[in-house]
């Protein structure tokens, strides 16, 4: 252990994304010190990605006229299938429109109302009330009543993203990219930082703080088919479950948009969708309305996943080398709203896939795409377990998503929990004090010395990791995905228990030495497995489907025995999770039908 | 920031350098121009060349207009010639760069420097003979031509019009009057033509009886 | 299609261990249909070489990780067909950044300097008020403004400009586009002054020579003739008022 190596702050935020961010700003408004971590430039997170928009009900286009935050409540917790808190999804829905003006005050380029008639490409022709001209517009999601989610073109994201990221540079919020945080420092009762691998020279650093901040983001990857980045790991998750003591909450619950793009999985958006984009299948038949008359291809993402899938088993799917796969048409919308307002569309059809949506059909079908679970923590962000720990942004299970999330209400998350979730940590931290012991440090420090040391003189063995990983996405892919059954979700835990046994006895090819890649990742991957196994086995244990979890042995929402929020541990030298269970609040709407989906999945 | 850069700080220099280049750049071609033009006017006969020459000595634009030349001229070799790469090093960069590239308008700039450094050289001997044998005759510039400065011109005339076409573009391309590609061809077919002129003309001098 | 064996050429260096010389290492790759640079790079890790380093993050051109030099020309590998490739393929990192190893260079941390020293962030005394509306804007110059800040910091921009190869400090193309980003924000309060003495210089309007290679060669298709220009036309401007 290196003394120059060793850092103290208030704060330690694990994750420079708009959630990390927005609680460093949030905390440095209080007066405390902060270090944000980051495995790379805070601007190249998954954040910047987002490109359709988020959600926040300001009611100012002609299509969200009327909206508030009652109805934007009403639409998430319907969206969650009952599943979120309805206490965090009420003070979330009433932050999120000044969130997104304090945003526009920041600097992000909302795209705005323009006063006037315009024809949208359902054919209705609406008018823009001049009084509105020149506030925040929004546009049509799955999942929602009115017009509510902001964008900025095509690329809400990144600009929500870097003006946020400038807000952290005028602070001066210090930033410390290139650093993976590899294992928390605690005692059993307190969280006091982090272990960190330096990922330019491989040295590991300390940091020590009053409270932590888990903002690392979605677990995308453990998936071979997914729309996140490939730093999308789960690596906060896998640091907070590693403990031992703090819980993951509703892992299950996986998304999947409707629309990833054969063979890359590269997101296209729903903003296709909104703007009038069809699904069509092998007889080039808009098949949507078929089974959603209401809300057609707008429906909540998890029912228009499952209806294509369910489409392509009756026999509908285009065959293709990479599986079967649907059409996403939005060729109607015409070559100058394409270039526009679908820009990045265009540009991933033409770069990706070589082919031009003015004039092609675009090969789609349901890919991974966003994590409702996490770490599990209270309203406040604290996670259960360990004080001092909190978590915020998709990698947390603060829970306003239940089991299905609404497009549009993770950046909203990110931002609007940022901010709440940032005033709670600075109270906190100020009343806290410094709280750690040398060999406390040196234990922890010594661990990952230790691993880093066996993998790469192989002493625990020789399985190679890249092996183990696709046999892990394997896993996931046909076993817990969309349709998920007992025997098929048997399989996976017994064989994903496995992957993990030799995920503990990899040994490195290459030397180890410095920042090297390899070691990178066997340090990581356990731990994915461990996420794996949580998803998979809580599949396997929640015997109903709610949301995104669908079980075909169990079509139906159970509320009389699963009304309730599953909890994954994982003792030490546990081999599967502990799965306890605690109820969900319902505060203001008692469960009910969704309105879409399940009132015909159940006749 | 480090200490020579901040005493040495002054935002107005750079400016005004800015201002010096856009200047004296857009001079040079203007005066290249006409200058071309006018030498051609040997290729309507001697007596138009002299007319022309007379006439402008008569009220004193030659000399105006030559010293403009000269200063500009200078001026230009001051403020253009900060770019040039002049370090070993910067020069191994700019070469491996532009090679590995392979970008049309970056090779063009290279050529640029180099045919910059040639008119530097090839020009001030022009000067210094023009200006030593005036007044400027027709007769006299055919026995120079004729006597061996026909291959110096014939270098000469592409190089400087090289040079003045590129510079052209890359004015305009830099204060964005126009859209870069219309503005690119337009200035290829006007210097090919110009090129074109000023070759005929250096015919009409070989062809010209000197006695 | 009967698929290629390629050939990548790639750059190997760890400037931690400067004892062993740059040199250039080869391997052989299986083409796939649509593979991309980012697939084949990947697999040589996999399966050949655990230890080499390069940045991606998206793999979908958002994020501006994996720029590098493909065959000599700084383009975004994760977009990159191998298709559009020949049979042989030299990959060496961006030039201008600082070298991290192999692939990977420093694009971050020189993007975080260029938004400290340019101050890259709305300037404003107001106060946030959440109880008002928001400040009204007009829906193009919202678009104007997304359509300079669509930049993803790739360092294309920089690694293909002569001048920024050579001179040390200048901002390149994308540091101009990132201050006219902020000079046509009406919500930003900055003086022309205040701009002349951010970018009116040297290492900002002044330095760019119209080399054109950021325009041609950024990945985002940025407008940045014209944004350059914009800014140059400005600081014309204002050079002669401040
Ligand atoms: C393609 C795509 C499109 C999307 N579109 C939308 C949309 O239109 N609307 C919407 O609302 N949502 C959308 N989402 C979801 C939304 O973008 C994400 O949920 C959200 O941005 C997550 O933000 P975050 O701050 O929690 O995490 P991220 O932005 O993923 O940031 C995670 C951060 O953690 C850091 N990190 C991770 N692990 C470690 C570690 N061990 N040590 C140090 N640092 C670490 C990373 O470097 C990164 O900075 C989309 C998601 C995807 C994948
Ligand atoms: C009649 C003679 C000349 C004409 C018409 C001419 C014209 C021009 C023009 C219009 C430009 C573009 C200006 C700019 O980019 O800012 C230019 C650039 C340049 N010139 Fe000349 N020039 C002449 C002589 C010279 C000489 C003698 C030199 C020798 C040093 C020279 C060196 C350069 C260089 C290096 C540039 C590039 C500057 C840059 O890229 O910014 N030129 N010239
Ligand atoms: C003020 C300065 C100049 C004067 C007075 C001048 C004068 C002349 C004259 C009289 C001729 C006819 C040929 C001769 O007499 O030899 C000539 C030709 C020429 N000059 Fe100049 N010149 C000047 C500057 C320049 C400069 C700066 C350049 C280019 C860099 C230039 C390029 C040429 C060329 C290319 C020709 C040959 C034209 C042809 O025959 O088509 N001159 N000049
Ligand atoms: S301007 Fe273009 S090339 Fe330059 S950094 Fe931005 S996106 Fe990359
Ligand atoms: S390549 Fe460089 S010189 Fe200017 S036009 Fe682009 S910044
Ligand atoms: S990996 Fe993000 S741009 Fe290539």
């Amino acid at each position: 252990m290196n003394s120059n190596n060793t850092h103290i702050t208030d704060v330690l935020i694990i994750g420079a994304g708009l959630a990390g961010e927005r609680v460093a700003i949030e905390v440095a408004n209080h007066g405390l010190k902060s270090i944000i971590l980051s495995l790379i430039p805070p601007r190249r997170s998954h954040s910047t990605a987002a490109q359709g928009g988020m959600q926040a009900a300001l009611g100012n286009c002609a299509m969200g006229q009327g909206d508030s935050p009652d109805i934007h409540f009403q639409d998430t917790v319907k969206g969650s299938d009952w599943g979120c808190d309805q206490e965090v999804a009420r003070l979330f829905c009433d932050t999120a429109p000044s969130a997104v003006r304090q945003m526009s005050h920041w600097g992000v380029p909302w795209n705005r109302v323009v006063a006037g008639k315009k024809r949208l490409s359902t054919g209705q022709v609406v008018n823009d009330d001049p009084e509105y001209d020149g506030l925040i517009s929004a546009r049509d999601f799955g999942g929602t009543a009115k017009w509510r989610t902001c964008f900025t073109a095509d690329g809400t994201g990144h600009t929500l993203q870097y003006t946020m990221d400038s807000l952290v540079i005028k602070l001066g919020i210090t930033m410390h990219d290139r650093m993976e945080a590899v294992r928390l420092i605690h005692d059993g009762d307190h969280c006091m930082g982090a272990i960190v691998r330096c990922l330019r020279t491989g040295e590991l650093h300390t940091y020590l703080a009053k409270s932590t901040v888990l903002a690392t983001g979605g677990y995308g990857r453990l998936y071979g088919a997914s729309t996140n980045a490939i730093i999308n790991e789960g690596s906060g998750m896998s640091l907070a479950l590693e403990t031992g003591i703090v819980p993951l909450g509703n892992m299950e619950a996986v998304q999947f948009h409707p629309t990833g793009m054969v063979p890359v999985w590269i997101l296209i958006t729903e903003g296709a969708r909104g703007d009038g984009g069809y699904l069509l299948d092998k007889n080039r038949h808009r098949f949507m309305p078929d089974y959603e008359p209401g809300k057609k291809e707008l429906a909540s993402r998890d029912v228009v996943a499952r209806r294509m899938m369910q489409h392509i088993r009756q026999g509908y799917g285009v065959d293709s080398a990479y599986g079967q796969h649907l059409w996403l048409d939005i060729r109607h919308l015409g070559e100058k709203h394409i270039n526009t307002n679908l820009r990045e569309i265009a540009n991933i059809c033409r770069s990706f896939a070589g082919i031009d949506p003015a004039k092609d059909l675009i090969p789609v079908r349901p890919t991974q795409h966003y994590s409702m679970g996490g770490v599990r923590t209270n309203i406040d962000g604290a996670a259960y377990g360990l004080k001092g720990l909190f978590a915020c942004g998709e990698a947390a299970c603060w829970d306003l998503h239940g089991f299905n999330r609404l497009g549009g209400n993770s950046l909203a998350e990110t931002i609007v929990a940022g901010l709440i979730i940032g005033k709670k940590i600075a109270e906190y931290t100020s009343g806290a004090a410094q709280k750690y012991t040398y060999q406390i440090i040196k234990d922890h420090h010594a661990n990952i010395d230790q691993k880093i040391k066996d993998l790469i003189s192989g002493k625990d063995g020789q399985e190679n990791v890249y092996a183990l990983r696709d046999q892990m996405e394997q896993n996931l892919m046909e076993y817990v995905g969309i349709f998920r059954t007992a025997a098929e979700l048997q399989k996976a835990v017994d064989n994903l228990k496995d992957i993990y046994y030799r995920s503990l006895k990899i040994g490195l090819r290459s030397d180890g030495s410095g920042a090297n890649p390899e070691l990178s990742f066997a340090l990581r991957f356990p731990g994915m497995v461990r996420l794996a196994l949580c998803i998979a086995y809580g599949a396997l244990e929640r015997t109903e489907s709610r949301g995104s979890h669908y079980r075909e042995d169990y079509p139906r929402r159970d509320d009389q025995n699963w009304l309730n929020r599953t909890l994954a541990y994982w003792p030490a030298g546990a081999d599967l999770p502990e799965l306890k269970y605690e109820p969900v609040k319902i505060t203001e709407i008692q469960p009910d039908d969704r309105g879409y989906g399940e009132a015909s999945v159940r006749s | 920031m480090k200490l020579q850069h901040l005493l040495t700080k002054d935002s107005k220099t750079e400016f005004y350098y800015e201002v010096l280049e856009l200047i004296a750049g857009l001079f040079l071609v203007v005066f290249l121009t006409l200058h071309i033009l006018f030498v051609s006017t040997i290729i309507l006969g001697p007596d138009v060349f002299d007319a022309l020459a007379q006439g402008m000595d008569a009220y004193h634009l030659g000399t105006i207009f030559k010293s403009l030349v000269i200063v500009a001229f200078f001026a230009h070799f001051i403020v253009a010639g900060r770019r040039i790469p002049t370090r070993v090093r910067e020069q191994g960069i700019v070469w491996r760069h532009a090679k590995l590239l392979r970008h049309p308008n970056t090779w063009a700039w290279v050529f640029q420097v180099i045919t910059g450094m040639a008119i530097l050289v090839l020009g001030a001997i022009h000067i210094w003979v023009v200006f030593t044998n005036s007044p400027t005759g027709a007769m006299g510039s055919a026995m120079r031509v004729q006597a061996g400065y026909l291959w110096f011109y014939i270098a000469l005339i592409p190089l400087s019009f090289y040079h003045a076409g590129v510079g052209l573009y890359r004015q305009f391309v830099k204060w964005g009057w126009f859209p870069r590609k219309p503005v690119g061809y337009i200035i290829i077919v006007i210097t090919l033509t110009i090129i074109a002129i000023g070759s005929v003309a250096l015919w009409a001098f070989m062809q010209l009886e000197v006695s | 299609m009967s698929n290629r064996t390629l050939t990548f050429n790639i750059f190997r260096f760890d400037p931690y261990r400067p004892e062993v010389a740059p040199y250039m290492q080869s391997f052989s790759v299986e083409e796939l249909d649509g593979m991309t640079v980012f697939v084949a790079l990947n697999k040589i890790r996999e399966t050949e070489d655990t230890a080499i380093k390069f940045d991606f993050v998206c793999r979908a051109s958002i994020c501006g990780s994996c720029a590098m030099l493909i065959n000599g020309r700084p383009q975004l590998a994760c977009k990159t067909l191998t298709r559009n490739l020949p049979k042989k393929i030299t990959l060496m990192p961006l030039p201008v950044f600082k070298l991290i190893g192999d692939l990977s260079v420093d694009t971050g941390a020189w993007f975080r300097h260029l938004s400290l020293k340019t101050k890259s962030w709305i300037h404003t005394d107001k106060a946030f008020d959440p109880q008002v509306l928001e400040e009204r804007m007009d829906n193009q110059t919202a678009l104007d403004i997304y359509e300079a800040e669509r930049c993803i910091e790739c360092g294309c921009c920089i690694a293909s400009c002569a001048t920024a190869n050579i001179m040390e400090d200048f901002w390149g193309a994308a540091g101009i586009n990132r201050v006219a980003r902020f000079m046509i924000d009406p919500r930003d309060g900055r003086s022309g002054k205040e701009y002349f003495e951010v970018i009116g210089s040297e290492q900002g309007a002044f330095g760019c020579m119209g080399l054109m290679a950021c325009d041609d060669l950024c990945p985002m298709e940025l407008p940045l003739q014209m944004q350059l220009a914009f800014v140059r036309r400005k600081m014309l401007g204002l050079g002669f008022k401040v």
